[in-house]
């Protein structure tokens, strides 16, 4: 029981961290390239960590995600549940690939995100193709495999088996 | 070892089930339907924001505490000039000041000549904000101020400059602005040199707006200011939002194209306040 509390409050944490650094103010510096790092500890959580996560607490952190960013509500929740299940379902094959595999696969994940959000903002009629939300996709899928090895290298710290 | 592919670990997650995704993909389509359609939604933003409030504290956390060093470690002797520029501002806009009252006092006279008296009752409030909207295409603001502070659901929002846009979703202790450059944002404005009065929507892009209804006989300039016109109550009449930055005719066109630079600059916003006018409170 203990073990589990302990893993629950590193993942949530982790989770609490990301979407943070997800609406983090950035300076004009970064041309309004903003990565979703949320994203990113979804993707890994759903594969690294099966027994952590899951697709309703993925629905949840994206609906905060929507509070903070006021967006749609609900728009970011069904992203980030879609990506989470995805990289759920792929996990044993994904696990094993090199690491410019995985990038190609996270971006894939990321890009199906987008995609979603692309189709909700043409049901709400504003359809506008931004350059820097695929070019900060882009970016993340770059990052990953920091991302992934740093987040690994806490979870080994941090949760015990 | 190799695994024999009729002893794979299927292990069931039942986090991970379809069915939850199903459920979950359906509950997320209701609540942006209703968010879409300013349905039961806007109450439980209401509440739901109380939770995720301690968030936005924790995220401008660094920006504030900066802001803070900024102040602490600034040189003294920048904190002088500074000083002194500040209290020549301040001369200045005394002596502004003192004409003021006297055109205050005129157009009293003058309205009540014309029996007639203007609704006066506006309140500032200042406001800091808290964060832009991270979703690109949506020119949102956050600030610091909530019903809880006593904003109301449509005041207007200014900076220094000019009408920077209005709330549209009052949380407890946080509100929303939307920005005057946002595509579904229109606002009715009045050009001060010809007195038409136009409403002028946004484009997406941060710097224009734009105005599509003046006939092609007005006598509008380029680089005329255009203010709010106060039609439609939600913003206060008379706040300046911009000036003609582009004035032409299309072939074809039954009306003028006419672009305006707003005068807040939108992409970089600090100190705001929020306009309170007594209309809402009526109501």
């Amino acid at each position: 029981m203990n073990k589990k509390l302990n893993n629950l409050i590193f993942v949530w944490s982790m989770m609490l961290l990301t979407t943070m650094m997800t609406i983090m103010p950035l300076p004009n510096f970064f041309y309004g390239i903003r990565i979703e790092w949320i994203s990113l500890a979804v993707i890994f959580f759903s594969m690294m960590n099966v027994s952590l996560m899951g697709v309703i607490a993925a629905w949840a952190i994206g609906l905060l995600l929507d509070l903070l960013q006021g967006g749609l509500l609900g728009e970011n929740a069904l992203i980030l549940s879609v990506i989470s299940y995805l990289s759920y379902r792929f996990r044993f094959q994904v696990r094993v690939y090199p690491d410019w595999q995985l990038m190609i696969v996270t971006l894939f994940f990321l890009s199906f995100g987008n995609l979603i959000s692309l189709w909700i903002r043409g049901f709400s009629g504003r359809i506008i193709f931004i350059t820097e939300e695929w070019l900060s996709i882009l970016i993340a899928a770059l990052i990953w495999p920091i991302f992934m090895r740093l987040l690994q290298m806490l979870q080994n710290y941090f949760v015990e088996d | 070892m190799a695994i024999n592919p009729s002893q794979r670990i299927h292990r069931y997650e039942k986090n991970y089930s379809s069915y939850r995704l199903i459920f979950v993909i359906v509950i997320s389509c209701i609540l942006m339907y209703q968010d879409s359609q300013d349905g039961y939604t806007k109450t439980l933003r209401t509440y739901l924001s109380v939770l995720a409030y301690p968030v936005t504290y924790v995220v401008n956390l660094p920006n504030n505490t900066l802001k803070g060093f900024r102040v602490a470690l600034s040189e003294r002797s920048s904190i002088i000039d500074e000083n002194k520029r500040l209290k020549k501002e301040n001369i200045q806009l005394k002596s502004d000041l003192q004409e003021v009252y006297k055109l205050d006092a005129e157009n009293k006279r003058l309205y009540e000549l014309l029996d007639s008296y203007p609704d006066r009752q506006k309140k500032f409030l200042f406001a800091d904000i808290i964060a832009t909207s991270s979703v690109l295409d949506r020119h949102q603001i956050i600030i610091d101020k909530g019903s809880n502070d006593g904003v109301n659901l449509g005041d207007a929002v200014a900076d220094p400059n000019g009408i920077i846009g209005h709330v549209i979703r009052d949380q407890v202790f946080s509100s929303e602005v939307l920005l005057i450059s946002d595509l579904e944002h229109a606002i009715p404005i009045e050009i001060t040199d010809t007195g038409e009065r136009a409403i002028a929507y946004g484009t997406g892009n941060k710097n224009l707006l734009s105005i599509k209804s003046i006939p092609p006989n007005s006598k509008a300039q380029k680089g005329a200011v255009v203010i709010t016109s106060g039609l439609g109550g939600r913003y206060p009449e008379g706040f300046p939002v911009g000036e003609i930055s582009e004035l032409g005719r299309k072939e074809g066109e039954n009306f003028l194209t006419i672009d305006l630079s707003p005068f807040a600059n939108l992409e970089m916003i600090n100190e705001i306040w929020v306009i309170q006018t007594g209309v809402t409170e009526n109501e």
